[in-house]
């Protein structure tokens, strides 16, 4: 029980407004207000605070040590719009307490009057209680997030992406689930539905007091889902981002930084190193003549099968020398010529015959012509030829 | 046989080391042919075609390229400057058109500035002009006018890369 008269308390806050506020800080700090810290405090203003943070009950003692009265605690936050952001598991517990009310508002609405309208009042200030929270958490998580992507403390991109990755994970996600409409879970959704009925009821309720009351129920929630719907806005297309944002930018920082301590050691993007030829390239004439050789051959060429002669014959000369040089001397150059023709060929070809007959011409035979005129005739595959008798020697070494 | 259209240029420019970009015409016709061409330089040429949504390229089995190590160690340079700056990197590397001047800034004042000078492809301006007509060859930049480029999207080859090593440094610490 509080003797002072509130005007008394709120004086008391003003004037040592800094004292309060230093309480505050240690609280949000620590989770509680040390007595080392306290008792400097005092010491600093004097034994009078103590009797008055005590009577105002401002504080309470914790074992040794303090703690600020939630009332005040809460005073503070508002007016210093230091808001820790809450858990969504806290905030959903929304959903329990106004579906229950919800239930029994319709389930009993034709039984006592005054505990109906108890409940739509309780049920409208879970709604203000759950609209306010949502908006501290969704002003704070921003004030949060902005000073991430400010980076005023200087702390590392690799905390940076922790950082980022914690927000979105148990704060964003899970609030913009509690804020989404479309699902049937949330507790935005379940704020609609009273709002459906709350719109039935303000118009078709027989009693005059709880239409009333329907109908303050009714333009709250009005209020609600538009700054629901703002919230959730905020979330998605401001928030979320911004922290993906800060998380993708700080991961590809942080990989830039540990590339850049030793870059010469890491294997990077493998691309293809592109060839080009050079003109003083090793394979270069190669490559030129494979390039025109394409267009040499410029007519059609037709082969059929059967008339073309793979056998083709090919002069041996160093063969048919060895073997004129063995039958030396030849008394008829030409039958000689012949002869050897016909050890290999049925039918001798002109061709062959002449081809052999340039072995005359060879430097290294001696030619004898004959005193009379003696000839021979012989008869190829397409003449009949008449040659001299030609005696061929071994030329003579001088 | 009938190949795919545009063929030839698709060849020529891959094996030539150049990506080929999604808003190019034939990058159509490889992303038809996306099985046809993963097999074709596997078998041909034993190289695996990296094909993604926004552009493509060859990848090489020599890892020790110098020209991707020098592009790696310029844009990861850029990135750390431009956020030092204040600058939210990566809208730049997407929409920013970038002036040599403006990039001889960031690596003349960079706190890199002993890594920039022991490579030669980075410590002079000219040197950097030359390493930027490189990216411009292979795609990896458009340059506007003469003194002026922006990043196509192959620069997304390089982020990928640093986001994979982060990933793996912050993996191995965790552990």
């Amino acid at each position: 029980m509080i003797k002072a008269e509130p005007r008394t308390i709120l004086s008391f806050l003003h004037a040592n407004f800094d004292v309060v506020k230093d309480l505050f800080s240690y609280q949000i700090a620590d989770g509680l207000i040390t007595k080392e810290v306290y008792d400097m405090l005092i010491q600093k203003h004097g034994h009078t605070m103590n009797i008055r943070l005590r009577e105002y009950r401002v504080i309470r003692s914790l074992g040794s040590d303090y703690e600020m009265r939630d009332v005040y605690f809460k005073l503070m936050e508002f007016l210093m719009f230091e808001f820790k952001p809450l858990l969504p598991e806290t905030i959903e517990k929304y959903k329990g307490s106004i579906s229950e009310l919800f239930l029994k508002i319709r389930k009993y609405e034709n039984q006592d009057r005054d505990i109906l309208q108890e409940r739509i009042k309780n049920l409208s200030h879970q709604v203000r209680e759950f609209v306010d929270l949502v908006e501290r958490n969704t002003f704070r998580l921003l004030a949060e997030t902005r000073e991430l992507k400010s980076n005023i403390d200087r702390i590392e991109y690799r905390e940076k992406v922790q950082k980022a990755s914690f927000w979105i994970e148990y704060y964003i996600l899970p609030l913009n689930r509690i804020l989404d409409v479309k699902h049937s879970e949330s507790v935005t959704s379940t704020v609609l539905d009273v709002s459906e009925y709350a719109n039935r009821r303000r118009l078709d309720f027989q009693d005059e007091t709880i239409r009333m009351e329907f109908e303050k129920l009714y333009s709250q929630l009005i209020q609600t889902n538009t700054d629901l719907l703002r919230q959730s806005k905020v979330l998605v297309n401001e928030l979320l981002p911004l922290l993906e944002r800060i998380r993708t930018e700080s991961l590809i920082l942080t990989g830039w930084i540990e590339f850049l301590r030793n870059p010469y050691k890491m294997d990077t993007p493998p691309l293809l190193k592109g060839s080009r030829t050079m003109v003083y390239a090793k394979d270069m004439l190669y490559k030129v003549r494979e390039f025109f050789e394409q267009f040499s051959v410029n007519d059609y060429v037709t082969l059929e099968d059967g008339v073309v002669d793979f056998d083709k014959w090919i002069f041996d000369r160093e063969l048919f020398k060895s073997n004129l040089t063995k039958s030396l001397p030849v008394n008829d150059f030409f039958s000689w010529c012949y002869k050897e023709l016909e050890k290999d060929f049925q039918d001798i070809e002109t061709d062959k015959f002449f081809a052999l007959c340039g072995l005359l011409f060879d430097g290294d035979l001696q030619i004898e012509f004959p005193k009379k005129a003696e000839r021979v005739t012989l008869t190829t595959t397409t003449s009949n030829i008449s040659l001299p008798k030609i005696k061929v020697e071994p030329a003579l070494k001088i | 046989m009938v190949y795919p259209s545009n063929h030839r240029q698709i060849v020529e420019e891959l094996m030539g080391g150049k990506f080929i970009l999604s808003n190019e015409e034939h990058f159509n016709s490889l992303k038809e042919n996306d099985t046809f061409y993963t097999e074709f330089f596997k078998i041909s040429f034993d190289l695996d075609l990296n094909l993604k949504t926004e552009y493509a390229f060859l990848l090489s089995k020599e890892t020790q390229e110098n020209f991707s190590r020098d592009v790696s160690i310029f844009i990861a340079i850029l990135c750390y400057e431009l956020d030092r700056d204040g600058r939210n990197f990566m809208e730049a590397l997407d929409f920013n058109e970038f002036t040599f001047e403006e990039v001889d800034r960031y690596f003349d004042n960079s706190s890199f500035i002993d890594l920039i000078e022991s490579n030669k492809s980075l410590r002079e301006p000219d040197a950097r002009r030359t390493l930027i007509n490189g990216m411009h060859r292979r795609n990896i930049v458009n340059k506007n006018f003469e003194d002026r480029f922006s990043f196509t999207q192959a620069y997304k080859v390089f982020v990928d890369f640093a986001k994979e090593l982060a990933l793996k440094r912050m993996a191995v610490e965790s552990e």
